[in-house]
């Protein structure tokens, strides 16, 4: 690749920036491009004269749990201690993978118990923390309105938070369901749905609980760590 | 996104403020950034690698790396979606390049070049957004091989064997096509007072 000719070296850098120039060529001429001004204005140039082109695209809402994989991995490098955890890498699937198999463990128990001690929803979400072990059980009362959030392991909470419950669509951002700060630490919080709620539930993949300020989010999506995750189970 | 000038004026000044404030690791700045951007950026990722855990995975990387870096972001240099657009395209085209690399071996009969039939074709799509920049006369003016080369270039990430299978013309054909059709987009660009 010779770029001592100034418009050669312009003409890569817009094949650069279409995308055209490929393989090996491509990662020279970025390693070339970071240590030389020229070809990086050229470069500039050329993302000024054709991304904007990329606003014709009609946008398409992503996943919610890309939201939660973000946050996990920002607040997982300031917050927790700096233990290189294999779910930064991964983001939340994995999590989620591992969450539905400890749920199953826990379904199967629950099918095991006295009918009177067994959880008399129709949607039912193990939640648990990054360790995969269950936390908490939610569940939807059989045509019910409300939503019960039960601790099985103890939940640490300090006075000043709160623990908020998201629903993961497919497609989205996540939202909220309410402060579920009363299962702390070995409790019981009841939440009532709206309407839309209650029937949006119905195709919703997961739940998700965040540490939150005490009067819950301030901006409409989660915006402390992701404590609990699961895969929405429905049960017939 | 933003329709006409006054709202796009509007949403980048916006886009401004959220990235110097996240920057400042502002965490609600970052959340309305990405509620604002991640619909765009999402879409240009799916169209370019055609795969959406990949364009997940992608999106999310950008973005922890927007919150890590927003203060590389320099305002008097470019338009703010701009410059995520080019962090995630930039993503997504080292990605295909990883995958080229990986597959070089394998086929030897390469597979067709599958593009989803929905929705405007890349075509469309390149007059729509020059329409946005009030570009059209730029695009317009270019060949019809030129102007579909470099749709589908930008638009899915086509390299130039790919180009050439797709469009069943020679190799050399589609890359001048996309050099010539690139040349004529700068002159007139620059014409247009496109680029600074």
């Amino acid at each position: 690749m010779n770029l001592t000719d100034p418009e050669r070296a312009d003409a890569v850098a817009g094949e650069y920036v279409l995308g055209t120039l490929r393989g090996q060529a491509r990662a020279r001429f970025e390693r070339l491009a970071h240590g030389d001004r020229r070809l990086s204005d050229a470069v500039h140039r050329w993302e000024e004269r054709l991304l904007p082109l990329a606003e014709a695209l009609r946008p398409v809402a992503p996943p919610s749990r890309v939201w939660v994989a973000i946050l996990q991995r920002i607040r997982g490098k300031t917050e927790t201690r700096a233990q290189s955890s294999p779910w930064s890498r991964v983001g939340s699937w994995r999590a989620l993978a591992l969450a539905s198999l400890a749920a199953a463990f826990v379904l199967a128990v629950a099918v095991l118990m006295p009918a009177h001690e067994r959880p008399q929803g129709t949607l039912v979400v193990v939640l648990a923390g990054q360790d995969t072990k269950p936390a908490l059980i939610a569940s939807v009362d059989r045509g019910g309105r409300s939503l019960t959030v039960k601790a099985i392991a103890p939940v640490a909470l300090a006075a000043d938070r709160a623990l908020e419950l998201w629903m993961l669509p497919d497609t989205g951002n996540p939202r909220s369901l309410g402060l579920v700060s009363a299962v702390a630490p070995t409790g019981i919080a009841r939440i009532t749905l709206p309407a839309a709620a209650e029937q949006a539930l119905q195709n919703i993949p997961a739940l998700a609980i965040s540490l939150e300020p005490a009067s819950g989010s301030p901006t409409g999506l989660p915006t402390g760590p992701v404590l609990y995750s699961g895969p929405v189970q429905r049960l017939y | 996104m933003a329709t006409n000038p006054a709202q796009q004026l509007e949403r980048n000044a916006r886009l401004m403020e959220l990235l110097a404030r996240t920057a400042l690791k502002d965490q609600r700045a970052f959340a309305e950034l990405y509620r604002m951007t991640s619909p765009h950026l999402y879409a240009v990722a799916l169209r370019i690698l055609r795969d959406s855990p990949a364009a997940e995975e992608i999106l999310q990387e950008s973005f922890v790396n927007v919150w890590h870096h927003a203060g590389s972001y320099v305002a008097a240099r470019s338009q703010p979606l701009t410059w995520l657009t080019s962090i995630v395209r930039n993503r997504c085209l080292d990605q295909l390049r990883r995958r080229e690399v990986e597959t070089v071996t394998v086929d030897d009969e390469e597979e067709g070049v599958t593009i989803a039939a929905e929705g405007p074709t890349p075509l469309e799509m390149l007059l729509a957004g020059a329409d946005a920049r009030a570009v059209k006369d730029c695009v317009d003016a270019l060949d019809a091989g030129q102007k579909q080369a470099i749709a589908l270039a930008f638009f899915h990430g086509l390299s130039h064997a790919e180009l050439s299978q797709y469009l069943r013309q020679p190799l050399g054909t589609v890359k001048s096509w996309v050099r010539r059709g690139l040349e004529r987009l700068r002159v007139c660009l620059d014409r247009a007072g496109v680029t600074r």
